[in-house]
């Protein structure tokens, strides 16, 4: 499979830097790679002879991390408190050990990496889990080593982290193992019960003597028992639960059902009563069993809280020592008070103030904040933000669990805890037919046994069939199930299935707007040259000079360049000021005014700056200004016509950002959104979120940072953006892959055909039961009439449900997406796995 | 008749078998993963790892 454009990286994709490229021989041929990182891996895939990998996968890697960092984490791994965290004792010897794996994108990344672990001395199992990005790894507690498996893996271009040993009770494997037991039980039931049911159905006709009648009849008892038994019991926990919580949920009517259709063909077995019904009732059991095990696989299919914060925070730090010295420890080891040293490029392991050097902070995932911050002695960093020039030292304040970054994950986990279960509707409608069928049962009872107690038994029996619970107990999961299938063709996951009746019912949208509304990536907006030095050539002159840096002000000034480089010498970069070298014989500076202008780091000059400089990039000589670049955040694709088609259909669309006033501002001014709130903690935007919700609103979020994570998680419809952080995704109801916004439009319009497919279902379940339920109560309903009757009810919910996505409004939408979808790369690129 | 009769137990007993199967397959983590192994017909000698001395071969680019 090519998934490699021409001029691109053959490992990660990426666009090739210009000028000489890295070249990495792969199976004897030389192709072109973007960086060392990348050529170290293709190369060391291939060593282990699993080049056929490049062949095999559906998707892109990730960017290979650089080979030094890689050996570093490795041996970081050697010490004996980190394995202690992470390996996990089994019996006979050996042990295990669960490791986070970025960078798994398609079934490609599991099988080299359970091929280049798997060859490792003393490993004797891999299971990949490329939906939860996990691998776990047994072997021989003597011989597993942890540096050797991340030091593989971080070869093969992948970021490795054993998580805590405490996560390895996999509850998830637990859950989808034990769903697809009841899953398999039920469909193999129903089946058998079918055949058993067609030969007694035969035999009405035939005239079947009374003996193998019976014998049919035992047989029907005999597989449907591990159906209710053991397949349905979810459905009884489930509505003992909500009777205990005195409510009647979803699971009443399904338990009543099972169990009442159940009795009553168990009596007439064994009694040999009037009619078995085993064949509707496994089958009714196994289609809602269906239901289920869909919507578990997509909630497993993204990541957990635990996973989110283990990924988003480092696992070792440098302790700079009593003499100076630099100690890597694991980062739940560090202290306050407790001095670290931070690379340049490396995540900050704990809160706390900068004491000694200055650094360029990305906050952007934590608070929001797009442009790289400067920090200098005294000033806050916090866990989670990444160092984008270096090195600083960091006087811990708080760490572990005190950190923000920890704090923001707590206040997630409880918002998502407390979130108010607004009774749904199919709920409510649930608890008013189960009342009303047990009422109807209760004065059928009551009526024949004034009349003819014989009878009484008879007749409730045939009402409880006829009232045709089944019908209306599929009537929410065939619609919610098949509303899942249509958004995840369409790259819409949605994990809490509730999200679908709150999302078409909601009344305003929050959005974030660092990720979700503009790009994090920046790009230059207006470019100021001296006279008679064009736009191009001052571009190309900066970029020169730019591609020795990694601060992202440089990185978008060598991106805007494109190809065609102009080579500089004597390139010099002074952290946290510019960047100088000769290029054309001329000497050159980038950076902040002060620097580009007077050539000197010292700040005393800064005030002398014209303040019409101030927050740009400026390129001068020793005449003076050359050109001055401006970065501006750029409204991601899509965006504007989501924001339009929301509008439209009534919905209050607001932004809350933790970004400046100014930058949200003229955000919101672009897209002609009127109300917008600027600077948030993620407590504040929590708080807003209540605010509107106690106004009586219905709130979509709609984030991509770890900042919005509580927001997300407390609305009653979380939306993530697929490309944001996993602690985002963790935290939505709907993760949008594509993370297109206009995904959100398309959501609301096959929620709202749903809601309206349900509520027809309803009506027919309804309508039956007023035309039945009094036949039935009177008497004259014969049983073979009844089953039919159930039978063809429940068809009927069910080809109903089959209608969704497919009628005019969900086309429309979808026509829409495809027009204005991005390059196919691109979209392959931000889906998980 | 006599034919169902003898048939019935032995389809029961198919069913049980198969259940029992399954149940062993799911419990030894056969379905914990379920789009690796589409890709091993798709390997050129399924060497693995052990071809690490292997000359070198093309790594088709299609």
């Amino acid at each position: 499979m090519n998934v490699r454009a021409e001029g691109s990286c053959w490992h990660c994709g990426e666009a090739l830097p210009p000028g000489d490229a890295v070249r990495a021989v792969v199976g004897g041929v030389s192709h072109p790679v973007c960086c060392p990182g990348c050529r170290a891996a293709a190369e060391w895939i291939d060593a282990l002879g699993l080049a056929d990998y490049y062949r095999l996968r559906s998707e892109a890697a990730m960017r290979a991390p650089d080979p030094a960092r890689v050996a570093d984490d490795a041996a970081a791994w050697a010490r004996p408190e980190a394995a202690r965290q992470a390996l996990r004792e089994l019996d006979g010897g050996r042990c295990e050990v669960l490791v986070a794996v970025d960078g798994l994108r398609c079934a490609a990344c599991s099988w080299l990496i359970e091929r280049a672990v798997g060859a490792l001395p003393g490993v004797t199992s891999v299971e990949v889990n490329a939906a939860a990005r996990r691998a776990r790894i047994t072997g021989d507690r003597d011989t597993l080593a942890l540096p050797a498996i991340v030091d593989t893996l971080g070869r093969a271009g992948y970021r490795a982290l054993p998580l805590d040993a405490q996560v390895l009770d996999d509850a998830r494997r637990r859950e989808a193992r034990v769903a697809m037991k009841r899953l398999a039980v039920a469909g193999f039931g129903a089946m058998q019960a079918m055949m058993y049911a067609a030969a007694l159905y035969f035999g009405a006709v035939e005239r079947m003597d009374a003996v193998t009648r019976d014998l049919f009849r035992w047989l029907g008892l005999l597989v449907a028992t591990p159906v209710v038994f053991y397949s349905a019991r979810p459905f009884f926990a489930g509505a003992r639960r909500s009777l205990a919580a005195r409510r009647l949920g979803m699971d009443v009517p399904v338990a009543l059902a099972v169990a009442l259709i159940y009795a009553a063909s168990a009596v007439a077995a064994i009694r040999g009563g009037a009619d078995v019904y085993f064949d509707s009732v496994s089958m009714f059991v196994f289609l809602l069993l269906a239901g289920r095990y869909l919507e578990m696989r997509a909630r497993h299919r993204t990541g957990e809280l635990a996973d989110a914060l283990a990924r988003s925070s480092p696992a070792f730090a440098d302790r700079i020592a009593g003499d100076g010295s630099l100690v890597r420890v694991a980062a739940f080891e560090l202290r306050p008070g407790d001095r670290v040293h931070v690379a340049e490029g490396a995540t900050v392991p704990a809160d706390g103030v900068v004491a000694g050097g200055e650094c360029t902070v990305d906050e952007a995932l934590v608070s929001g904040e797009p442009v790289a911050i400067r920090k200098r002695e005294g000033d806050v960093l916090l866990a989670g933000s990444i160092v984008v020039d270096g090195p600083v030292r960091l006087e811990a304040r708080r760490t572990g669990a005190e950190t923000m970054l920890s704090a923001i994950v707590t206040l997630a986990a409880r918002a998502a805890a407390s979130k108010p279960q607004l009774a749904q509707e199919g709920e409510r409608a649930a608890a008013r037919f189960v009342a009303r069928v047990l009422a109807l049962a209760a004065i059928t009872a009551l009526g024949w046994s004034l009349v003819d107690p014989a009878r009484a038994f008879a007749a409730v029996l045939a009402v409880l069939v006829v009232a045709c619970p089944c019908a209306f107990a599929l009537a929410v999961p065939a619609a919610v199930t098949r509303a899942l299938g249509v958004l995840a063709r369409r790259r819409i996951l949605v994990v809490n299935p509730d999200a679908i009746e709150a999302l078409a019912h909601a009344t305003h949208v929050v959005l974030d707007k660092t990720g979700t509304l503009t790009e994090s990536r920046i790009t230059l907006d207006d470019v100021h040259s001296r006279a008679g030095v064009d736009r191009a050539a001052a571009l190309a002159l900066a970029a020169a000079l730019a591609r020795a840096s990694s601060h992202p002000l440089a990185r978008a000034v060598a991106a805007g360049a494109g190809r065609g480089p102009v080579p500089a010498a004597e390139v010099r970069v002074d952290a946290g000021a510019g960047i100088s070298g000769v290029v054309g014989g001329r000497r050159l500076r980038l950076g902040h005014a002060a620097y580009a202008i007077s050539g000197e780091l010292d700040r005393a000059q800064a005030g002398t700056i014209d303040t019409a400089l101030d927050g740009a990039l400026v390129l001068a000589d020793d005449d003076g200004v050359v050109a001055t670049f401006r970065a501006a955040e750029e409204v991601r694709p899509g965006v504007r016509e989501a924001v339009a088609a929301l509008v439209r259909s009534g919905v209050v669309v607001s932004i809350a950002s933790g970004d400046a006033l100014s930058r949200v501002a003229k955000i919101a001014h672009e897209l002609g959104i009127e109300r917008f709130a600027a600077a948030l903690t993620p407590q504040a935007k929590l708080a807003r979120l209540e605010s509107l919700r106690a106004g009586g609103a219905r709130v979509i979020a709609v984030g991509d940072g770890i900042n919005d994570a509580p927001l997300l998680a407390g609305a009653d419809v979380g939306v993530a953006i697929g490309s944001g952080t996993d602690l985002a995704r963790a935290s939505g109801d709907i993760v949008l892959v594509d993370s297109r916004l206009d995904g959100l439009v398309e959501a609301r319009a096959v929620a709202q055909h749903t809601l309206a497919i349900l509520a027809q279902n309803r009506r027919w379940a309804l309508g039956w039961n007023f035309a039945a339920v009094p036949l039935a109560a009177l008497g004259f309903v014969p049983p073979w009439a009844a089953a039919a009757g159930m039978s063809a009810s429940s068809l009927a919910v069910v080809l109903n449900a089959l209608r969704i996505g497919r009628a005019n409004g969900g086309r429309a939408a979808t026509g829409q997406l495809a027009a204005g979808r991005g390059p196919p790369g691109l979209a392959a690129k931000a889906s998980p796995a | 008749m006599n034919a169902i009769v003898a048939l019935i137990p032995v389809s029961i007993a198919l069913l049980i078998a198969g259940a029992i199967a399954f149940f062993w397959a799911v419990d030894h983590g056969q379905f914990d993963d379920m789009e690796t192994p589409g890709l091993l017909p798709l390997e050129d000698d399924g060497a693995g790892p052990a071809a690490h001395n292997a000359p070198p071969r093309c790594a088709g680019r299609e």
